[in-house]
């Protein structure tokens, strides 16, 4: 998959920001990716096996690559940014901390009591629905210590309890601590000295506060977080050192850049203090080189839908922006941490067909996995499934699939497909069509979710279909939602390495501020607001960022009474016109997403303010500079929805399509990576940047 | 007749559709919950969502609050009586809340939509949600002392709110005019009628897209085919008539009697009959539960019983006869006190599964606590401000066949959480002083019963109203194949003077400035013998203290 830099395409050189050699690299399940650009603009990338364990083993491999296959420069080395799944990995695998807690006097089984609420409201057997495993009882401490709601102290911090209890925790063998006290968002005093005392006694320790971590209303989602964030911070310690010193032991003097779920990468240093916000940093990464791609497409809103073998992913990238929730899910849990609004769907390639008592036709949530995976994999699966469904439907060359790594086995698809289409009473074709219709609607919905359900019209999106599968499905989902734009990016496999160089360095910092609209004073906005600019502007300081920074803030806010924000950006006004223009804001933005705001009276639950440099373009476009048309080098009959028989699909090469090219559906164009099926109503074009735009064909042409 | 069998019906349509009405009434229900002001809605989601067909069956229902679910059926007949759906206007929107007209209890309002395709009403989009304060004698509308409908709130019998997009300002200011909340109250009617405009919407573009008749007949296939299976499901399970005994604590008013629920479950030919007879008589105070909570709960039931890959729907529901003796704490005489029906129908709904457990106790859990306490405290603020604090406490649940109980949680008919402490203290003058798990509640066996919660408030201004209504401050959890039961509540006042008065399960008294509120939810019963438990699990249980008793 390598290339050398003389088979770059001419047009994505950019003029040369940077003296140097900029490095994005993606640490995936199967492969790490590495993407390179040069000073020049030239870029390329490679793609080497992941080792399970040890990511930093990939790293070492690729970079030797680098510098003997591909021209590249420690020294000259000016950015190095890095997608993880350490964080994640450290809960999926529960190989955290082994972590204490310390709270208020009578509030340590806040995180063990959470909300009470089930998930599953049927299931007369539920498991825990708090994660508990983070910190058992035994490992959870008070302290004598209370602020009131007003930050006003009613019990002040018993230093000496603080210190038998820290004693004890480290006898047990604690390496990381969390500290959450009632209300330390408004005053951090109590947690701050506590953390003093904790380090002075026992300096080794990794330390968590909830007033850095979390500082805002509610005790048990700020618990959650601030465990959490104490949680994977020993092992994604030691991981980035690790990785700084491999770095600065080949010669790399750029920093470490870690990329956060917000979508912006930070320092390795401040990453370190805060892995909490590290959770989505891969998926993020993909959605950023997501707008990367269509911005050099000319598009600047788009839906990426991410189809791996378990599940879907949604997406969606609003003028340029990621849209971002400020509570996340880790792993099941509900994580109050601002977090790249992903819907995540278990949909996907390993979907599991079955009919159900009343003779219906089913898919999932069970899925077939990577092992065994479906049915054509020859791999043990005998179970129907999405993949067993595209094969036997002409989308899927089963001598052509991953690039024909994989050999696949058509005669076990259908064969598996034959055992759901017999008590359906249909065809074999039919059940497969029936498969794609039921999985097409579950991600359709969820594509629903993140677009319309936001107050967002999905036809003013394109679609960008990402993953082994996501291509498979494109046309089809964008009939479903009246999309008529679809951007398939040259190398969606390197989308998120590639999103890396194109991510800004972000700063977000908030904090709980829980003021009536009507009661506050417009210069305790801008106070509090300076406060939060200070630090930003400290943290973009420790990155080196000077000049160019975008500066973003807002506000959280609902009608008094309610408990769910919404994040309104600050109306730029003058300290008179400021809390009137903030209300305004705030009810156009109710009325859109609810369809109701009534002249109630408001309320500012935080403050928010956003430090962003100017995002780069990684554009890394197709390999080939020729222009001209495309050869198909093939056809294949095919089946589609609707039709009652079969169509004759033009099948192309991903790579013989050059930049002139333009033809209709109904197309198959296959890569390495994944698979593009173009229905008939669909013309695809080749985009600036490389990519290809598949957009339906109106009555005018 | 089968209609499945029926020419057109097409098994891949069907999920398609089926898929499509879940997400609308997730949608529905979500709106609803971050859309309200009432802190019982947005902090403990007691709201739920249902889409109906015209003739109030159920086609698809939001994941969320069981104890609506069933009654939302109610409600909707009730106003479809009243106001048939041949005399409905797009843009109309009609509410109840009167128990006895097909209501829950009065805090509940019920806000009911039709939805418009080809001219006539092809669904109705409904959806329930637990206000703050409907009037009557307390803030917060849920007296324990009630001795009848009158004293708990405004009633409101089948109305229209809006006549074509048009409301009755009358009827508005008439509601107004009776709650102590208003403001509140109609952001949380706006949030409940924009749920169901938006669900509206959703239909009607799937109805010009499938055609509205289809579309129709779509529900008509759905429904069919969920009855079907739960009926299959119901013949999977052991045929027979088992019968389950559990006991309320009081009625709030004679605290010395205790209340029986007799329930015999029969399942039968793919049929579940539930049989209150033996039920005791209704009750003076609050604790009565007209017959739509009563089916919630059979609902419940039914749905905990059979397979939860059936598309929860009303062709559910239609296997199921419930037998309620007239003038018995399950079908009370109008006008008995109804609004502590929460408490009855979480029991009922235990009983259902308990029955069940003693033939199928590797499918099913010891009892859980099975209950919510629920407390309201009221005041004004120095400034003046009335305020209404609500707070639900849980117990735990049962311990299963393989694992122990889970400790603090909603089970059953409710799905409630814990109001933040943050939150608390930041609407009034109360502070609170720990919340901490019961240790020792759990039901001692093979695998222990979930605890239950210790939660203590100060009162940092008074005098404050207090309401408490517990539950099984008397009657233990019961365990399961040999399991221990789990611990009692237990709730008392700790006066300033220093003075302590227990709490016998339901009070209403007043509050002054020091007084301390301690209670202590109830644990879940265990399973298997105690003697069976493994050595690593009595050890975490040591080592987190879990199963030390200590006094709250």
């Amino acid at each position: 998959m390598s290339q050398s830099p003389s088979e770059m395409h001419a047009t994505h050189k950019m003029a040369g920001h940077r003296a140097g050699t900029d490095i994005g690299i993606d640490i995936g399940g199967t492969f790490t990716d590495i993407v390179f650009r040069h000073a020049d603009g030239t870029s390329g990338h490679l793609k080497v096996p992941s080792s399970r364990g040890a990511p930093e083993l990939a790293v070492q491999q690729g970079m030797a690559r680098l510098f003997a296959e591909h021209g590249v420069m420690a020294g000259r080395i000016c950015r190095f940014a890095h997608g993880t799944t350490v964080a994640t990995n450290a809960v999926l695998e529960r190989r955290g901390a082994r972590l204490g807690l310390i709270t208020s006097q009578g509030f340590r089984d806040v995180l063990e009591i959470g909300r009470q609420s089930r998930r599953e409201i049927y299931d007369v057997i539920v498991p825990r629905q708090t994660p508990v495993f983070l910190c058992p009882r035994a490992f959870r401490r008070e302290v004598p210590e209370r602020l009131a709601a007003d930050g006003s102290v009613v019990v002040a911090l018993d230093e000496t309890a603080l210190a038998s209890q820290i004693d004890s925790l480290v006898a047990a063998g604690v390496d990381a601590v969390a500290i959450v006290f009632l209300f330390a968002f408004i005053d951090p005093t109590h947690e701050r000295r506590a953390r003093e005392i904790v380090l002075e006694r026992h300096p080794q320790l990794y330390v968590s506060l909830s007033s850095d971590v979390d500082p805002t209303f509610r005790e048990y989602e700020r618990t959650a977080a601030t465990t959490f964030d104490a949680y994977v911070k020993p092992s994604l310690n030691r991981y980035l050192a690790a990785m700084e010193t491999d770095l600065a032991a080949m010669g790399v003097a750029a920093p470490l850049q870690v990329m956060q779920s917000r979508g912006g990468v930070s320092g390795a240093a401040i990453a370190r203090e805060r892995p909490i916000r590290l959770f989505l940093s891969g998926p993020a990464a993909g959605v950023v080189g997501g707008r990367d791609v269509a911005a050099a497409a000319g598009i600047a809103s788009i839906i990426t839908v991410d189809i791996g073998g378990t599940s879907c992913d949604v997406a969606l990238v609003a003028d340029g922006q990621p849209l971002v929730r400020n509570e996340g899910i880790v792993d099941g849990f509900p994580v109050r941490v601002p977090m790249i609004d992903v819907n995540s769907v278990g949909s996907g390639g390993g979907s599991i067909a079955w009919v159900d008592g009343s003779g219906a036709l089913r898919v999932g949530p069970r899925s077939a996995g990577a092992e065994p995976g479906p049915a054509c994999y020859g791999r043990g699966g005998r179970e129907p499934t999405v993949t067993d469904a595209s094969v036997v439907l002409g989308y899927i060359d089963p001598a052509y699939f991953a690039g024909g790594s994989l050999r696949l086995d058509a005669e076990a698809a259908a064969a598996a497909i034959a055992t759901v289409a017999g008590p359906l009473g249909m065809s074999v074709v039919d059940a497969a069509l029936g498969i794609h219709r039921v999985v097409n609607a579950q991600m359709a919905e969820a594509i629903r979710l993140v677009s319309i359900h936001r107050g967002y019209d999905p036809r003013g999106f394109a679609l960008v279909p990402l993953g082994g599968a996501g291509p498979l499905h494109a046309t089809t989902l964008a009939s479903e939602l009246g999309i008529t734009k679809i951007l398939v990016p040259a190398r969606p496999g390197v989308l998120s390495a590639q999103g890396l160089l194109a991510a800004p360095v972000e700063h977000e910092v908030f904090e709980g501020f829980g003021r009536i609209l009507t009661q506050t004073d417009p210069a305790s906005i801008r106070h509090n607001l300076a406060a939060l600019d200070a630090r930003a502007a400290a943290l973009m300081a420790r990155d080196g960022v000077a000049g160019g920074i975008s500066v973003a803030h807002s506000a959280d806010m609902c009608f008094v009474g309610q408990s769910y924000y919404l994040d309104v950006a600050l109306p730029d006004a003058a300290d008179e016109a400021l809390i009137p223009a903030l209300y305004e804001a705030f009810l156009v933005q109710h009325e859109r997403i609810y369809g109701h705001a009534a002249r109630n009276p408001a309320m500012i639950g935080n403050l928010r303010s956003v430090y962003r440099s100017q995002p780069g373009a990684a554009h890394m476009g197709a390999a080939d500079a020729a222009t001209g048309g495309a050869d198909a080098k093939g056809v294949r009959e095919i089946r589609i929805a609707g039709l009652p028989h079969s169509v004759t699909a033009q099948i192309y090469d991903r790579s013989g399509i050059a930049a002139g090219a333009r033809f209709e559906g109904p197309a198959i164009v296959e890569q390495s990576d994944t698979t593009l099926l173009i229905e008939p109503g669909w013309r695809a074009s080749v985009a600036p940047g490389g990519a290809l735009l598949v957009q339906r064909i109106t009555k005018e042409g | 007749m089968d209609t499945h069998q029926a020419a057109g019906f097409d098994p891949v349509l069907v999920e398609v559709i089926r898929y499509k009405l879940e997400s609308i009434v997730e949608e529905m229900q979500s709106s609803l919950v971050r859309g309200s002001f009432s802190p019982v809605v947005k902090e403990a989601a007691d709201a739920s969502c249902s889409l109906f067909r015209a003739d109030a069956t159920v086609i698809a229902q939001s994941r969320s609050n069981p104890s609506h679910l069933g009654s939302l059926v109610f409600s909707t007949r009730a106003l479809l009586e009243w106001y048939p759906v041949s005399a409905m206007q797009d843009g109309d929107v009609y509410v109840i809340n009167d128990p006895y007209l097909g209501g829950t209890h009065l805090p509940d309002l019920t806000i009911l939509v039709p939805v418009f395709a080809d001219g006539r009403v092809i669904a109705l989009a409904a959806n329930m949600a637990h206000h703050i304060d409907v009037g009557g004698i307390m803030p917060g509308s849920v007296p324990t002392n009630a001795t009848d409908i009158f004293q708990e709130g405004l009633r409101l019998p089948a109305l229209r709110l809006a006549r074509g997009g048009a409301f009755d300002d009358g009827l508005l200011r008439v509601i107004r005019q009776n709650v102590r909340m208003p403001d509140t109250l109609e952001g949380d009617i706006n949030a409940q009628i924009s749920a169901c405009r938006i669900a509206g919407r959703r239909i009607v573009e799937a109805a010009e897209r499938y055609g509205a008749t289809e579309l129709e007949q779509m529900f008509e296939t759905l429904i069919d085919r969920s009855e079907r299976m739960t009926r299959a499901a119901l013949l999977r399970l052991p045929q027979g008539k088992y019968h389950a005994h559990d006991q309320l604590d009081n009625d709030g008013i004679d605290l010395d009697r205790r209340i029986d629920i007799r329930l015999a479950v029969t399942v039968q030919d793919g049929h579940l009959t539930f049989d209150f007879t033996g039920t005791s008589a209704q009750v003076r105070g609050p604790l009565n539960i007209v017959p739509s909570g009563v089916h919630s709960a059979a609902f419940y039931g039914i749905r905990a019983i059979t397979d939860a890959a059936i598309p929860t729907n009303g062709g559910c529901f239609r296997p199921i006869t419930v037998k309620l003796p007239e003038g018995s704490l399950v079908n009370p005489r109008e006008p008995a006190p109804v609004n502590g029906r929460t408490a009855v129908m979480k029991r009922i709904a235990s009983c259902v599964v308990q029955a069940l457990a003693q033939v199928a106790p590797e499918r099913f859990p010891a009892a859980s606590a099975a209950t919510v306490l629920v407390m309201a405290f009221s005041g004004a603020t120095a400034e003046g401000r009335r305020f209404v604090l609500t707070d639900l406490v849980n117990g735990g649940s049962g311990a299963s066949l393989g694992q122990d109980g889970v400790d603090a949680l909603a089970t059953d008919m409710t799905n409630g959480s814990g109001i933040p402490a943050e939150i608390m203290e930041l609407s009034g003058p109360l502070r609170i002083l720990r919340t901490e798990l019961a240790v020792g509640s759990g039901g001692a066996g093979q695998w222990r019963g979930g605890l239950g919660i210790v939660r203590e408030y100060q009162v940092l201004a008074g005098p404050m109203a207090f309401t408490h209504r517990g539950e099984r401050h008397y009657r233990a959890a019961q365990g399961l194949a040999g399991g221990g039961p789990g611990g009692l509540a237990h709730s008392e006042i700790r006066r300033a003077d220093g003075t302590v008065e227990i709490i016998p399960s339901k009070i209403v008294t007043t509050l002054q400035t020091g007084d301390r509120v301690v209670v202590r939810t109830p644990g879940g019963g265990g399973y298997g013998p105690a003697e069976m438990r493994e050595p690593g699990a009595l050890e975490q249980d040591r080592q987190d203290g879990k199963a030390t008793e200590t006094a709250p």
